[in-house]
């Protein structure tokens, strides 16, 4: 059980990572096809295909990255919230109120999961596609209800083991990956 | 009378601390199901054509830039450049900090991230030269806050966003102010520097110099690719910020070869996870900004103003006072989100222009992130000079003042922000 979540994890990581990337790569490209258009010698290749699509992919792999980034940032702890007051309370509300949070969040995005659903329901019967990529409007808009309910999972995650054990993901903006090494190099 | 239940409702989740697009999401659900007959459906809708605009994405692209080139030694190549540059006078690596941040901002988009990428270098070399840790960690939070103003800025283009205004206009109309802001704090780092004597470089010579110009000229060169792609037309910004993404992962991994392809996939994930949050937060807010125009509030509240009698003087008095005081809760992308579209209708009443006053928050927000209880670069910074957060936070005064002082003058003397667009021919 413990390792089908991990693997979860990873392929979740793994998910936004790549659809991070892939949208730079395609605006690249776009921009570099557009150029070569415009110069003499590359105009016969690249007239070859066209990439008037590639703002509309980019927006939706944004938005599917954005859903389900969402999600993983519950997990790391980065969406943060106005903590000045809560922090000065009794350990008791303190909890109290965190674990509050946390179930609102469960909350929201289990309302927004479920209204995400119907609209989909919706979209698959009117049969409506996508301006320039023409692929069912629906599946595009599946990232609301996927990543919402995602996200709830994740914050009903985080509540249980911070009842369970006190502890709560915090995200660390002085971290940077791999500057340990540089650090304290001469100036 | 639905202004006070809304903003009531508003103030009270995110005083438990939840997180804030949550907050704003819970705020118009509640709303909309207890005191409209507005289909709730739309809300859901809404949350995904509320980020279905290709200029929001220029916001993740700039924060994979970022972490490019925050990994990818560019800080560490224009601090060298910068320390051969004015090392040698009064302040010297405290005066290349603050040469080495406005650099560092003019390619990056967040605060945080320039009090990162050239603190963690250069803090424990000043440590090390003999300089006050506080000094150093004053000079380091406050200049870092130039990351914002300069652009590429992602908290001006959530404001181009939640307005409409141009982006590449709010970019350009950063450039002189920013400038500005770095003389005045390099010279509050050379005044107290040469009253306390801190110590000086040797004088780098002209060979040294145009190796170290070399050297960084990769990094530097992206300040070119941003700024100068988006005035010249060549691409829209955020074109220009997929392109600087692209550019800085090029130069990172087969240019300075500081970073190795292993690395990438955590940049990316970790650029994702920054993005998301932001861009969640934005759905939210522009939810919440749909149940603030469907219950006519700005319009209201920019007619109240105006019955107050008001005039512009007044009215960016009590922005600046407004908006300093929610820096010291939230963060920056947060506020401009939730209080640009509610200003914006009385600046634009009173006749101010849309990009001064861009301007004006972006500065009022800058000066958020450097002081307590909620600054960013002040909780970055304190992690990396390991020191508390009072203690940075007498550590900055000087600096903070001097901040001040600056807000005083974009506030009151627009030519300074609207001078080079204007000339550039981007606004009337």
């Amino acid at each position: 059980m413990f390792n089908i979540v991990k693997v979860f994890d990873r392929l979740e990581e793994a998910l936004i990572a790549s659809l991070m990337g892939l949208a730079t790569v395609i605006i690249f490209l776009a921009v570099v096809h557009r150029y070569a258009l415009g110069v003499d010698w590359l105009y016969h290749f690249a007239d070859r295909f066209s990439t008037s699509w590639a703002q509309e992919l980019c927006i939706y792999l944004f938005v599917w990255m954005a859903k389900f980034g969402a999600a993983y940032g519950v997990r790391t702890g980065i969406h943060v919230g106005v903590d000045v007051l809560v922090n000065r309370l009794r350990p008791r509300w303190r909890n109290g109120l965190i674990l509050f949070g946390l179930l609102a969040g469960a909350l929201f995005t289990a309302v927004i999961g479920t209204l995400g659903a119907m609209l989909v329901w919706q979209m698959t019967q009117t049969g409506q596609v996508s301006a320039d990529l023409e692929v069912p409007i629906w599946f595009v808009y599946l990232a609301i209800p996927l990543g919402s309910y995602l996200m709830c999972f994740r914050f009903l995650q985080v509540a249980w083991r911070f009842s369970r054990t006190g502890h709560l993901p915090k995200h660390d903006p002085a971290h940077v990956e791999g500057l340990d090494d540089v650090q304290g190099a001469k100036a | 009378m639905s202004a006070l239940i809304i903003f009531g409702l508003l103030l009270a989740l995110m005083l438990t601390g939840m997180p804030i697009s949550i907050a704003l999401g819970l705020t118009v659900l509640t709303f909309l199901f207890a005191m409209t007959q507005e289909p709730v459906a739309t809300v859901a809708l809404k949350l995904f054509t509320g980020i279905e605009k290709f200029e929001i994405m220029a916001i993740p692209f700039f924060i994979l830039a970022g972490h490019f080139l925050t990994h990818g030694g560019v800080a560490r190549r224009m601090i060298r450049f910068a320390t051969s540059m004015v090392g040698h006078w009064h302040g010297g690596l405290g005066l290349a900090a603050v040469v080495a941040c406005a650099l560092f901002a003019a390619v990056s988009g967040s605060s945080p991230a320039t009090v990162v990428a050239i603190g963690s270098i250069l803090l424990p070399a000043m440590v090390k030269q003999g300089f006050p840790p506080r000094f150093g960690a004053g000079v380091i939070t406050t200049s870092g806050a130039l990351g914002i103003l300069i652009p590429p800025s992602i908290v001006m283009l959530m404001y181009a966003i939640s307005t409409n205004t141009s982006v590449g206009a709010l970019f350009m109309a950063g450039v002189v102010p920013g400038v500005v802001l770095a003389s005045l704090l390099g010279f509050t780092t050379w005044y107290r520097a040469r009253k306390f004597g801190y110590p000086r470089l040797p004088r780098a010579s002209w060979g040294e110099r145009w190796q170290a110009l070399r050297q960084s000229a990769w990094g530097l060169a992206l300040i070119v690719v941003v700024i100068g792609g988006i005035y010249a037309g060549i691409f829209t910004a955020t074109e220009a910020a997929a392109m600087s993404a692209v550019y800085a992962f090029f130069v990172s991994v087969y240019v300075y070869k500081d970073l190795s392809l292993k690395q990438v996939p955590r940049i990316l994930l970790e650029s994702a996870n920054l993005s998301a949050m932001l861009l969640y937060i934005i759905t939210n807010a522009v939810l919440f900004s749909y149940l603030m125009t469907s219950e006519n509030i700005p319009q209201a509240m920019a007619q109240w103003m105006l019955d107050q009698g008001l005039g512009q003087v007044a009215f960016l008095l009590v922005v600046n006072v407004l908006l300093l005081l929610a820096g010291n809760v939230m963060e920056p992308s947060s506020i401009v989100l939730i209080m640009a579209p509610i200003l914006f209708p009385v600046a634009t009443q009173l006749g101010i222009d849309p990009i001064h006053f861009g301007i004006l928050i972006t500065v009022n927000m800058e000066i958020g992130m450097c002081h307590p209880p909620v600054g960013l670069n002040l909780y970055v910074a304190s992690g990396i000079a390991k020191m508390g957060i009072t203690e940075l936070t007498i550590a900055v005064w000087p600096w903070l003042l001097t901040m001040l002082l600056f807000l005083m003058l974009v506030t009151y003397w627009p030519p300074l922000s609207l001078w080079l667009p204007r000339v550039l021919g981007m606004i009337p």
